[in-house]
């Protein structure tokens, strides 16, 4: 059942998208780029009866309309919060627009606009924007998104550079709340680069935003990128984000991300082992509270032999919040010697809270190591005595619970300095127990 | 310094302790003895303020006061401390900031100022090494992934840090070899001190060669059917409890309908 606020939001976007005019740098982006806006005037938006949108409450974006933005937008100004991480280079972006660079980026790695970027790299970027699926309304973030990719920014680290930290710091600016604004990132690592990117969600209290970030990236061999993200927008926040890893041979991509804010927060996480022996490791602590929405689905496509994934997820929701887990394995035939594991634990504070659970696997090869877990429940008592009989109030005990059973996910970070700072932001997030 | 009268209680409904009396002044340590199912851990979990145990009867004056209507915590920061049968794993919790955290909570439940984190390290690497305990212990977190061994002898040193008044010591042998028991036992006898009590619940003698006990008392069916010194331990390991009911000891008057300990569970 299709609402009347949900097709009319889909014909008020497709008549905006259509209005623009496109600064098209190549012809395959052009053609791109229209097929885009075809496919959403005719996919529409996602509803109720869309099986990977069942659970994403669209009626937040339906009720707020927001209008999208102008082709050539300039970044708006933001008050940007204290860096997550210092001493490193930092990408400011505002609205979803790359406003500044705090810093100088390291020889052999560059950020670079869209079109200027295609000069060097016109063929794997081609290759990844032509990849993605546009049509249905499934797809109609991704289609939107590509509408407006002349605004994508293309981060690229040459043959055998480690390129250390980048901080790419998002937030909205003072009139982003009628909007819902879009960001493309593209980030090339070539054979045996490594990058360590730290993504930072957070705005100052009374900006609250739509935001639509895809990011793509692809790994050459031995390559190795290790992206953290942590999110800690308002309760008005609209975060709908795509993260999407191509993998080489014997390639590395670590993920943690932290979600910590933010009122209806969709991430989606695509890795792809396209490469003999490249391994995704994937983990992610969600924390919920009020009547917040916050939705992890992923995919991992084991495409090669002798690949592993893992998937350690956390969820800990308190009020009337809702949770989402999807994680999908796939293995397909022939990759064989992969190995995967999955779990994803999640604790229930209050009686009003939800979490939807599910693991997928898919298993198509021979001699694969597999293993899969997906609880919900609550504290466990005896733990909770344990604590109490040393000494510590009922509600420190649990509190001190709670934020332990996500550090299990920030203690991945290997940087140890990064996951304290985390797990203290874990601990300053955890909702009262029984709220 | 502990004074239980007439202890009655259940655990989901079935009674388990049926008419408990002890005394236990400060400097002493008594072993409480008995068969699987007499009510020994129960009585731990008890005098802790587990949930799940309930006091149908009688009452335990802890330094004077009844602790009955006390929290677990109220009653670890009142200077009580249960080591556990079963220590708890708790994954993601830092043994150093758990310890921390609950020395501070009893200090400054008595009004004594909290220690930082420096101060607290120096009174951690004081009791490692008393105990010697290797400091690797206080990185990783609370008891995951600890052996038998490992588990019990952070026990013992969370005792040392919080230094209580009363300690009980719920089966601290159980699942130990030979050598992780003679380490945990020192660990305990360099705690002994004529201002700190302890009770020492066991179902092996083996124990009480190491800790021995100034007391040693039987438990079966939910009451102290006999007390003597340590001797009488030595007893019932010669002769197991068997003889207990076969008459070689009269028990004490029981109001209770005689039922055999295995029945009583717990």
């Amino acid at each position: 059942m299709i609402s009347a606020a949900n097709r009319e939001l889909a014909r008020r976007w497709s008549e905006e998208v259509g209005r623009i005019a496109p600064d098209d740098a190549a012809p395959w982006l052009r053609e791109l780029r229209e097929s885009a806006v075809t496919a959403f005037a005719s996919g529409g938006l996602p509803h109720r009866k869309v099986e990977a949108w069942k659970y994403t409450p669209m009626r937040l974006l339906e009720d707020r309309a927001p209008a999208l933005p102008a082709a050539a937008a300039s970044p708006g100004t933001a008050t940007a919060p204290k860096p997550l991480v210092s001493g490193t280079p930092r990408v400011l972006l505002v609205d979803g627009l790359a406003a500044a660079v705090d810093g100088t980026l390291p020889d052999g790695v560059r950020l670079m606009p869209l079109r200027e970027a295609l000069e060097e790299h016109d063929k794997p970027i081609r290759e990844l924007a032509q990849r993605v699926g546009l049509g249905g309304p499934s797809h109609a973030f991704t289609a939107l998104n590509t509408a407006f990719i002349d605004r994508a920014q293309v981060l690229h680290v040459a043959r055998g550079v480690d390129a250390g930290r980048v901080l790419l710091q998002w937030s909205f600016s003072d009139g982003a709340a009628d909007r819902l604004d879009f960001a493309r990132l593209f980030v090339l690592l070539d054979d045996d680069a490594r990058l360590d990117l730290v993504e930072q969600f957070e705005s100052a209290a009374t900006h609250a935003g739509a935001l639509n970030v895809m990011l793509q990236a692809r790994l050459g061999d031995a390559a190795r990128l290790e992206h953290t993200r942590v999110q800690r927008e308002t309760d008005e926040a609209v975060l709908l984000t795509a993260t999407s890893v191509e993998q080489g041979a014997d390639s590395r991509y670590r993920y943690n991300g932290f979600d910590l804010g933010g009122g209806l927060v969709r991430h989606e996480l695509y890795t792809e082992l396209v490469g003999e022996g490249a391994r995704s490791d994937l983990g992610g602590a969600c924390v919920l509270d009020h009547r917040r929405h916050g939705e992890t689905r992923i995919s991992v496509d084991h495409a090669a032999p002798n690949c592993s994934s893992e998937q350690v997820f956390r969820g800990v929701l308190g009020g009337r919040s809702r949770g989402v887990f999807n994680g999908r394995a796939l293995i397909r035939e022939g990759a064989d010697g992969s190995s995967v594991r999955q779990s994803n634990a999640n604790l229930l504070l209050s009686p009003l809270a939800e979490m939807d659970t599910k693991p997928e696997l898919e298993i198509y090869a021979d001699e694969v190591e597999a293993s899969h877990g997906a609880t919900v429940g609550q504290l466990d008592e005896t733990a909770v005595f344990y604590l109490r009989s040393r000494g510590l109030s009922d509600s420190q005990a649990r509190r001190i619970l709670t934020s332990a059973f996500c550090h299990v996910v920030s203690n991945r970070i290997a940087d140890r300095e990064l996951a304290e700072r985390i797990g203290e932001l874990l601990d300053g997030a955890m909702p009262e127990a029984g709220s | 310094m502990l004074e239980i009268k007439n202890l009655h209680a259940t655990v989901v409904g079935k009674p388990i302790l049926k008419g408990l009396d002890l005394t236990v002044r400060a400097g002493e340590v008594h072993a409480i003895m008995g068969p699987n199912g007499a009510g020994k851990s129960t009585l731990g979990n008890v005098i802790a303020g587990r949930e799940g145990y309930e006091v149908t009867d009688g009452e335990i004056l802890f330094k004077g006061r009844n602790i009955l209507e006390l929290e677990p915590e109220e009653r670890a920061c009142e200077g009580l401390f249960l080591a556990f049968q079963y220590p708890v794993e708790i994954p993601g919790v830092n043994n150093t900031y758990f310890l921390r955290a609950a020395l501070n909570a009893q200090r400054k439940y008595r009004g004594e100022p909290e220690l930082d984190s420096m101060q607290f390290l120096k009174l951690v690497r004081e009791k490692l090494k008393i105990l010697h305990i290797d400091d690797d212990l206080m990185h990783r977190a609370v008891n995951e992934g600890f052996s038998g061994g490992e588990k019990k002898r952070n026990e013992i040193f969370q005792m040392a840090v919080l230094e209580p008044a009363l300690a009980i010591l719920d089966e601290t042998d159980s699942g130990l070899d030979i050598d992780a028991l003679r380490l945990v036992a020192q660990g305990v006898n360099r705690q002994r001190s004529e201002d700190r009590a302890m009770i020492v619940v066991t179902h092996y003698q083996r124990l009480l060669d190491h800790i021995v006990p100034d007391f040693v008392h039987v438990l079966a069916d939910g009451r102290i059917v006999a007390s003597g010194d340590a001797d009488l331990a030595r007893k019932l390991e010669e002769e197991g409890y068997a003889w207990l009911e076969d008459g070689g000891i009269q028990p004490l008057p029981a109001d209770a309908p005689a039922r055999s300990a295995a029945e009583s569970g717990a």
